[in-house]
């Protein structure tokens, strides 16, 4: 199943597929997605009051009772919806659509911090700065330089690594080729051990990604609401074998 | 008019001062040299004086048209000037151009309403203007302008229609 | 034989009638040089414990609101309750509250004016002023709640050198505009049929005070031009700030029905908040008239059993309406069959703040319908009085519930959290001592009964012998 297009919408670009049957929930893209994108750390008190900077969290799940307990792993991350809930609402245009990369981006310089977006998003996916976090050296050290930092009042979210799908552009572009498969790899699915991430040009048929995307165990997340979202979810479950 | 006068006459109730005007009518004098002020707004049939014109009504649909323009340009001329794409909806949005074009139209209605009264009656006014304090306590005041000849008789006249005082009206500072 | 009807309920209602007609205000005229002193010594008549309670204010507006706020604008949103998934707390709460107490203003003024309701007239002023101070809390409030509020400013639509506009698909957008639509227009609404008594004001004080009134009056006499510029402009403003104002409201609640939330995403909510902030802004009227009446000298001339029971009859409808809206939106989410949203209403009625949700409808249903039907209790001041706190309570509870307590469900459940307000209280304290505060200080300068129009009505109404009955006759001399 394919991420459906209505006809006044542009086609998807960029997406990913989500193996939730690979998911360990070992969470190595939440860390390394820290890492990539310089995510400020909110300390146990605030983590603990659901403010921690999760642009991808690992959502966990018990079914069954014990001894028969099962555990499912769900990822969760901005699913750059094509028709997102989030853009129409922000009073000053800090969320918009980019219609080159077809993914939704955060302006963070001109957002004011009325949460509206926050609030709007089905899959809860956007994180706001409620302080300013310190981060002391030699931490300092560890921030990316290709990514910016973002002080308290601001919202942030996943921008699929948007500075590594720059960089693989400029240099197709200069080496006067197009983008391979699999040239990009945002921080999550670089990191994922058990390879459930997979990302790449939904536009482009034949990609990895585009023929996940296609398997029979694909479905949207939260797809009834009409979001569009460009992030495939693959779920077996116990109709194909798998741990639940 | 160097030989005229202008002179105040107070009232206590609208009979009186109804009564008070005709016979200024018949002693002579028309509409446009007299001049009611009182404490609350009385009527014009009431006082048998002229209607009054005003400029606000069409200030106001001025401004509610200029309230209307705004709308639309904020609408649908801001994305004209840089096109931003949001959620699916089209650049020009319909449903929110009405809640703006109406809101912008109601503003300019009343804001130019507002304005109307400034410019209707010269406000601000801070020069000495003809005018007694006891007007604002309810009296009706009668102000008017006769041939200073004739002073005596249009005192008289007054005085015998009840006019608690008539006396020349001063400019005095509010 | 003939048969007489005799009521069961009230008994007594045929000697009820033979009331005395000056319990009536517009039917016991005094001259106007005695109200118009009756309405200056209520304003010069200052005790000192009007003073105490003033400076207690100003410290808790200054303590409370200012240097929590400040305290929270250096040191970000984290010192408030709101997370995630409650990024809406009791900012929007209060905004939405304060908004609501401001139409009750518009509401008297406005509509009773269009339809010549004659018992608005000593307190349409009264109302106003809360309409305006009202406003100012629900500004406040809303730039509380921004992450970056210094930078506010880029919502208002002026040309810059990036060319950038704000974004009118917003609710938000529509909110600012609306609001300031509203502000500026109740602002003008006040200060119109004020001119006339600013006048008056003028003519009867000395030293500082007279140049304060007579700037304020701008000159005004009382000629028949400016009185039919004035009139007419305040009957344009009258018809034309009631649609402003059911706008406004309706406006408030896109915030919330445009998003996609359970519960929120309801189309019965334009209307269920328009009703909703007559229910809260009457409430406050009959409040503030309660507190006006005794502690301000004179007042009780002006304001009298009769006005408490024109505003509880409102009051009676108004509830009715909202207990309506309310099983509208409560029913088609009971019925309808989405799971999420009946996640979300067992919420609401079995969670932590079930006894908030059954307070709310005790509170603006029950008690107002058990109240207001009677005719004793609504003359009597100190019911009414509590009654209109209560309701006021109710309502705040009614708004707690659909933001921060509706938040808590949405259609990601790992994400589910109970709000906890923090920095919220206290500065929500600072509103009300700062609304209370700004309502005082304005008590000592600006004359709270308009008494021209007071005039015009007693002008206007005499008794005539009608059969056997002396009946009060309204003469149409507007």
């Amino acid at each position: 199943m394919t991420t459906p297009t209505p006809s006044d919408t542009p086609e998807p670009k960029w997406g990913m597929v989500i193996d939730q049957d690979l998911c360990t929930g070992c969470q190595a893209c939440v860390t390394a997605c820290a890492m990539e994108n310089n995510l400020s750390f909110v300390g146990e008190e605030d983590a603990g009051y659901g403010r921690g900077m999760h642009w991808i969290r690992v959502e966990r799940f018990w079914t069954g009772v014990f001894p028969t307990v099962y555990t499912s792993f769900q990822p969760v991350l901005c699913q750059q919806c094509g028709h997102a809930p989030c853009e129409p609402v922000c009073p000053v245009f800090a969320s918009v659509h980019s219609e080159s990369e077809q993914i939704n981006v955060q302006v963070y310089n001109r957002c004011v911090g009325t949460r509206y977006c926050a609030n709007n998003c089905p899959y809860q996916a956007r994180e706001f700065n409620w302080r300013d976090y310190p981060r002391p050296d030699p931490l300092s050290n560890q921030l990316n330089p290709d990514v910016t930092v973002r002080r308290r009042g601001v919202m942030e979210k996943c921008t699929f690594c948007v500075q590594r799908i720059r960089r693989v552009e400029d240099q197709a572009h200069s080496e006067n080729r197009a983008v391979r498969d699999g040239e990009v790899q945002p921080a999550c699915a670089q990191a994922c051990p058990a390879h459930a991430i997979t990302f790449g040009l939904l536009e482009d048929p034949d990609s990895q990604v585009s023929i996940k995307a296609r398997n029979s165990r694909g479905t949207l997340l939260l797809g009834e609401l009409g979001t569009l979202p460009r992030v495939t979810y693959l779920k077996g479950g116990a109709t194909h074998g798998s741990n639940g | 008019m160097a030989d005229t006068i202008t002179l105040l006459a107070l009232f206590q109730d609208v009979d009186p001062a109804a009564d008070a005007i005709e016979r200024l009518r018949k002693l002579g004098l028309d509409d446009g040299q007299m001049n009611v002020i009182s404490g609350i707004p009385v009527l014009e049939r009431v006082l048998g004086r002229p209607k009054r014109w005003t400029n606000v009504p069409r200030l106001a649909l001025g401004g509610a048209g200029l309230g209307i323009l705004l709308g639309l340009f904020l609408v649908y001329g801001t994305p004209i000037l840089f096109a931003v794409h949001v959620g699916g909806q089209p650049l020009y949005p319909v449903p929110p151009g009405i809640i703006i074009v109406f809101e912008m139209g109601m503003l300019g209605l009343m804001a130019a309403s507002f304005i109307g009264v400034f410019l209707d009656s010269y406000f601000p006014a801070y020069k000495p203007m003809e005018y007694i304090p006891a007007i604002s306590d309810g009296k009706i005041a009668i102000l008017f302008t006769c041939p200073q000849k004739d002073q005596a008789r249009f005192v008289k006249a007054m005085q015998a229609e009840g006019a608690e005082s008539v006396q020349p009206a001063e400019r005095r500072p509010l | 034989m003939a048969v007489t009807a005799k009521s069961l309920l009230r008994p007594r209602a045929h000697t009820e009638e033979e009331e005395d007609p000056t319990e009536h205000l517009l039917l016991d005229p005094r001259p106007r040089g005695e109200m118009n002193a009756m309405v200056m010594e209520s304003m010069h008549t200052t005790s000192w414990k009007f003073w105490i309670v003033t400076m207690v204010l100003a410290l808790i507006v200054a303590v409370c609101l200012f240097g929590a706020w400040g305290y929270m604008i250096a040191n970000g949103l984290g010192v408030a309750g709101v997370t995630k998934p409650e990024y809406w707390g009791i900012f929007l709460v209060n905004t939405v509250f304060w908004i609501g107490i401001s139409h009750a203003g518009t509401f008297v003024s406005a509509l009773l004016r269009v339809l010549k309701v004659e018992f608005r007239r000593p307190f349409t002023r009264a109302a106003e002023l809360m309409t305006t101070f009202g406003l100012v809390q629900a500004g406040l409030s809303i730039f509380m709640h921004l992450g970056r509020v210094w930078l506010s400013y880029w919502l208002f639509p002026y040309p810059n050198e990036r060319g950038l506009w704000p974004n009118f698909h917003s609710p938000l957008m529509w909110d600012f505009m609306a609001i300031n639509t509203y502000l500026l227009a109740s602002t003008m609404y006040l200060f119109m049929p004020l001119i006339p008594d600013l006048a008056m004001a003028r003519d009867r004080s000395t030293g500082w005070r007279k140049v304060f009134y007579r700037i304020l009056s701008l000159g005004f006499r009382g000629t028949e031009g400016e009185w039919t510029h004035l009139k007419t402009a305040m009957n344009i403003f009258a018809f034309a700030i009631l649609p402003v104002m059911f706008s406004v409201h309706t406006i408030v609640a896109w915030d919330f029905a445009m998003a996609t939330r359970p519960g929120w995403s309801s189309t019965v909510f334009g209307p269920y908040f328009v009703v909703g902030a007559l229910h809260s802004g009457l409430a406050a009227v009959v409040v503030v008239l309660f507190i006006i009446s005794t502690t301000m000298k004179n007042m009780k001339y002006f304001i009298r059993p009769e006005h408490f029971d024109g505003i509880g009859k409102l009051m009676l409808m108004i509830t009715m309406t909202w207990g309506y809206f309310f099983f509208n939106d409560y029913i088609v989410e009971w019925y309808g069959g989405e799971s999420i949203s009946r996640t979300l209403q067992k919420f609401l009625e079995t969670g932590p703040l079930a006894w908030m949700w059954i307070t709310m409808l005790v509170l603006n249903f029950v008690i107002p319908l058990a109240v207001l039907w009677n005719r004793r209790w609504r003359r009597t001041p100190w019911v009414m009085f509590g009654l209109g706190i209560l309701i006021n309570i109710g309502m705040w509870f009614e708004r707690y519930i659909i933001i921060p307590d509706a938040l808590t469900i949405n259609r990601m459940p790992f994400t589910w959290r109970v709000y906890i307000p923090h920095v919220e209280i206290p500065l929500t304290i600072g509103t009300f001592a700062l609304f209370i505060l700004l309502y005082m200080l304005a008590s000592r300068l600006i004359p709270l009964v308009p008494v021209w129009e007071v005039q015009e009505g007693q002008m206007a109404h005499t008794l005539r012998k009608f059969g056997k009955a002396k009946v009060a006759t309204k003469a149409e001399i507007e």
